[in-house]
């Protein structure tokens, strides 16, 4: 039974048809999303690893080597079930990142544009094996079918010109799935759904074939054990196979297939967009993977009992033949066809984002018109990789003249891909890995690759290679483990050798750790999103420069007028991993640092705490043991320090807002999420000037701060300290307490009227008898007026009653004055006072207190000095310390005022010979409420408010007791005013 | 690195009893898809570890 080519032709047509409308209709939409998003699709798109190896090649691993068949599965299968090791890890870095190939990852850690382009180098040359591996499968199938199998190497019989235009058809699918995003990280649905497809197809034709061969061949899975029973040698050689060294050799080869295959690589990583598919494929792909296996043993053996005489790869098209089944043909032949298909577009696909990413852009960037489209500049460019690449396949595919088996060519592709396993280990696991390294290993690996297993591919060389593992016959297993040991070898030694860059450094630590970035508080030259836009316009187009920094914003739920520092540096990071994943690592990297530089010169070693706390608090459940009890310990200082009832705000050198807490949102009205990031300066007035002048001053509190703004004014107190120890080294923060003291304030003033209320009260008797005694002396003169004739006498009296008048309103005056002081909303008048005068006035208010004891005051003030002060406020200072003198004096007491200058300051000593104050009350007599007078004497509050008033302008005060020995210890209250003057007029 | 305790134990459990394993899986007198019955054992556990993790940890 055999096909015409028109038919197989049509064949091939209809299923990549079938195979465009699949990705047509998921891209449309028409596949509804809980299909295409669907983790299981996105599991079945991973079974792209199984190309035609799987369906052919598996066959003859599973003749040759027996169970060591299972191993080419097997790696992949451990790799994805121990997928914390290295999948997971990688997953962070590319979704971080936007990286999308095995180059974006190692040029990342390596910091090397360098780096990039040799493995994109390195890479189309080990993976031309793996193209003309799937062309040579699918151009055999097409042989084998035309019923030509006994010439099937016979070059002038080959029906290369089909399997061309099976090359085209998938370089169109390809080129219109592939390339449908403008990043390389976008998901392309159709292109999934499409592998995922063929993955079914795949697994269902293989299936048939099981069916097939165990019933059509056997009859039935009794007939296999029967017939396993009378060839006791296969079991054998399944058995004893694995014991071999090679089989290690296998494990390993595949087990790093899984993650340097540029196919494999693009499904998992850059076609992931959600961690959690990952996580289903840990157990699905093994279960595929499991299931498409499990008809090679049985088919394999179908293979030996037919003993047909076509390469045992096909024993699934032999069986078809055979059998006379269209049905069993048509399933070989599919499954050969859609494992081919589904590789050979996957992986033109990656290499194609390599090349555009590592070699075209970083070296022809410029010729690329930033005023055109830019995307589809870059599309297209995408699209002729894409075809370059399925054309090298065939040539090389062409260049074999199919000569090899598919077992050669995959084992060559993948001890190839091989070369890259140490440096991705090493990415997450050795910090300590330089570029140096990794060039010289790959150097090394990949030369002795070249010559021991591309070379003798397509030629007669053969490299000479010792036989390590004494077989004698794997020559292909001993130059995959010293090819792999030379590239170890000299990764670490030179590694080791060499010093490495600090940007290496950096990189490094974001790779090793769990967390996927370094917070690094650093100043960006740029001061707003808007900025972003015209200065990648330099390197971009401003279209394309506008598109991408807007979708940066939305992304991070920015406003396009966003100007803090914090929020910048994030959409730096964006902007850059999105140009990640449309220009690769390497271009991206040079045009941020390009466009949007930090700032030169400033240190940049203190850590983003905020993007610190961020980050933490997402993947907090994650903790476990010390770090948990870590992260806990975190937690609580985090929250006692947010809700301490006292604000408190940190701010960095460059004025950037680091901290802000509930109670400082309480006193300033603003609230943490609109200021934590942004600089001191985005505060508004009154905040701004108080916490900036605070912040630069040199004292390091500030009592009694008057807040005013719109809203009714308020007091607070301000106290800064400096976080951190080695302040020489290192930018530091500073740590400002904000404390209202509002209500302090308010209840002080309340005090201050009650206080001097009191005042009035125990002085109106006093006033109203020295009101009296003018008043009684007017009264007379009125009576004696009345019967004066003499004009003379009438002018004196008029002269006597005015001044009696006058000696009332002075009294009246002073006890108004005395009874508004403070009383205008706390405002401070400060003027020049004549000191004398107001301790007199004083004096004189004092002595309107009948009741009071009859001391002596002694004004010894020079009568020429003036202080800075609010008049009236200085007042209610004598009257109270003068009052307190004269209550703890006896009737005899003396009370003394001195003054002298001392620098620009007037000290005044008020002192007296009173009982004194015991030394452990001295402490505490400027608190409210401490007296030492009987209860009911005083109210406590003298002093207070003497302090602070003398606190409000900028004066002090302190006492000292005894002064005297005796019962008479006496006590000097000493008051310390700015010196002022009426100004050289006056004084002129 | 981080890496999950559990998972370290895995491998070390999966180095230090693969010989045994082997040797169970390959004896001559076994059926031929032995090697698959550990195979569906090894893709249960890894359904099992899976099953609890948290939304999209990334």
């Amino acid at each position: 039974m055999s096909f015409s080519l028109a038919q197989i032709l049509l064949f091939i047509v209809a299923y990549l048809t079938g195979l465009f409308t699949v990705a047509y209709l998921a891209d449309r939409g028409i596949i509804p999303e809980r299909i295409t998003r669907h983790p299981a699709t996105y599991v079945l798109s991973l079974g792209v690893f199984a190309g035609a190896m799987a369906t052919n090649g598996a066959l003859e691993l599973a003749y040759s080597y027996g169970y060591s068949f299972l191993l080419y599965y097997g790696g992949v299968v451990f790799m994805f079930i121990f997928a914390a090791l290295l999948l997971l890890p990688l997953l962070r870095l590319c979704r971080v990142y936007q990286l999308a190939s095995l180059a974006d990852v190692l040029t990342f850690r390596f910091r090397s544009p360098r780096i990039g382009a040799i493995i994109t180098i390195a890479m189309c040359l080990t993976l031309l094996p793996l193209l003309a591996l799937q062309i040579q499968a699918v151009a055999d199938s097409i042989q084998i079918m035309a019923g030509d199998a006994g010439n099937l190497f016979a070059q002038e019989n080959r029906q290369d010109g089909l399997a061309l235009l099976f090359c085209i058809i998938i370089t169109v699918f390809s080129m219109l799935f592939g390339t449908r995003h403008n990043s390389a990280q976008e998901r392309n649905t159709g292109l999934v759904t499409a592998i995922a497809f063929e993955s079914l197809v795949k697994l269902a034709a293989m299936f048939v074939l099981l069916l097939a061969a165990v019933y059509g061949v056997f009859g039935g899975f009794d007939g296999v054990e029967q017939w396993l029973h009378q060839n006791p040698q296969l079991g054998n050689t399944l058995n004893h196979s694995l014991h071999d060294n090679t089989a290690r050799t296998l494990l390993v080869l595949f087990f790093a297939g899984a993650v340097c295959m540029p196919h494999i690589f693009h499904m998992a990583f850059a076609e992931n967009t959600d961690s959690r598919d990952l996580r289903t494929a840990t157990w699905g792909l093994p279960l595929y993977l499991m299931l498409l296996s499990l008809p090679i043993l049985p088919l394999t053996w179908a293979g030996i009992k037919l003993g047909h005489q076509l390469p045992i790869d096909y024993s699934g098209l032999a069986l078809g033949l055979e059998m006379h089944s269209t049905a069993v043909s048509a399933a070989a032949f599919v499954a050969g066809l859609s494992a081919a298909s589904a590789t050979i577009i996957i992986t033109t696909l990656a290499l194609a984002n390599m090349c555009l990413n590592h070699l075209i852009l970083p070296s022809r960037l410029s010729q690329i018109d930033p005023e055109r489209n830019i995307y589809a500049q870059l599309k297209w460019l995408r699209r002729t990789l894409i075809g370059t690449l399925i054309v090298a396949g065939y040539m090389f595919f062409i260049a074999l003249n199919g000569t090899q088996s598919l077992t050669q060519l995959g084992l060559v592709a993948f001890s190839g891909t091989l070369q890259f396993l140490p440096g991705v280990i090493a990415t997450p696991y050795w910090p300590g890995a330089n570029r140096k390294g990794l060039m010289a290993g790959l150097a090394t690996g990949l030369t002795f690759w070249f010559f021991s297993m591309l070379l003798p591919l397509a030629s007669n060389f053969a490299l000479p290679i010792p036989d390590l593992l004494g077989d004698g016959n794997t020559h292909w297993s001993d130059a995959i483990l010293i090819s792999l040991s030379l590239n170890t070898g000299m990764f670490i030694l030179v590694s080791l050798l060499t010093s490495t860059s600090a940007d290496e450094r950096i990189a490094a630590e974001i790779c090793s750790m769990d967390d996927t970035s370094r917070p690094v508080r650093r100043v960006l030259s740029v001061r707003t999103a808007s900025e972003f836009s015209a200065q990648l316009s330099k390197a971009l187009g401003e279209k394309t420069a506008r598109v991408e920094v807007n979708r940066a914003l939305a992304e991070l739920q920015f406003s396009p007028d966003e100007a803090r520092p914090y929020a910048l540096r994030r959409l730096r990071a964006r902007v850059r991993a999105n140009l990640s994943g449309l220009l690769g690592p390497a271009v991206a990297h040079s045009i941020i640092e390009r466009c949007i530089p930090f700032q030169q010169g400033i240190q940049d070693s203190t850590e983003d705490i905020h993007l610190i706390e961020r980050k933490l608090d997402r993947v907090q459940t994650k903790f476990t043991g010390l770090t948990a009890d870590l992260d806990n310990l975190r937690r609580h200082y985090r929250e006692t320090l947010h809700n301490l009832p006292i604000g408190v705000c940190s701010i960095g050198d460059d004025g950037e807002i680091l901290l802000w807490n509930r109670s400082m949102e309480k006193i300033t009205g603003i609230a943490p999420r609109d200021v934590i990031g942004s600089l001191l300066g985005s505060l508004p007035l009154p905040w701004y000037q108080i916490i900036g002048d605070f912040q630069q001053g040199d004292s390091h509190s500030q009592l009694k701060t008057e807040v005013v703004g719109n809203g009714p004014p308020c007091w607070i107190s301000l106290h800064k300290t400096i976080a951190g120890t080695d302040t020489e080294v290192r930018p530091t923060d500073t740590v400002i307490l904000v404390e209202d003291i509002t209500e302090l304030e308010l209840l002080e003033k309340e005090l201050l009227h009650n206080e001097r209320l009191a005042s009035i009260g125990r002085l109106a008797a006093g006033v109203a008898h020295e009101i009296g005694n003018p008043v009684t002396g007017i009264a007379c003169l009125a009576q004696n007026l009345e019967y004066e004739s003499d004009p003379q006498e009438i002018r004196f009296t008029a002269v006597d009653i005015l001044k009696q008048t006058e000696r009332i309103n002075r009294i009246v005056e002073s006890l108004v004055n005395f009874s508004h002081a403070g009383s205008r909303s706390g405002e401070v008048n400060l003027e020049p006072c004549n000191l004398a005068d107001c301790v007199d006035e004083s004096i004189h208010l004092l002595g309107l207190d009948r009741k009071a004891r009859p001391v002596e005051f002694r004004n010894q003030c020079d009568r020429e000095l003036v202080v800075l002060a609010d008049s009236q406020r200085l007042l209610q200072v004598f009257v109270n310390l003068l009052g307190n003198a004269r209550d703890a004096c006896d009737s005899d007491g003396q009370v003394d005022i001195l003054a002298k200058c001392r620098g620009g300051d007037v000290v005044i000593d008020i002192q007296d010979n009173g009982c004194g104050i015991p030394p452990d009350m001295q402490a505490h007599v400027f608190e409210p409420f401490v007296t030492t007078k009987d209860p009911g004497a005083g109210t406590g509050l003298g002093l207070s408010l003497v302090f602070s008033i003398l606190d409000d302008m900028g004066g002090s005060v302190s006492l000292s007791s005894p002064l005297f020995e005796g019962p008479h210890p006496g006590t000097r209250v000493t008051v310390q005013l700015p010196r002022s003057s009426y100004g050289d007029a006056f004084e002129a | 690195m981080y890496i999950n305790r559990a998972l370290l134990l895995a491998v070390g459990v999966f180095i230090i009893f693969s010989p045994a394993v082997e040797e169970w899986i390959f004896h001559s007198t076994t059926v031929w898809y032995r090697p698959y019955q550990l195979w569906l054992l090894l893709v249960a556990a890894a359904y099992w570890n899976q099953r609890s993790r948290y939304p999209d940890e990334l």
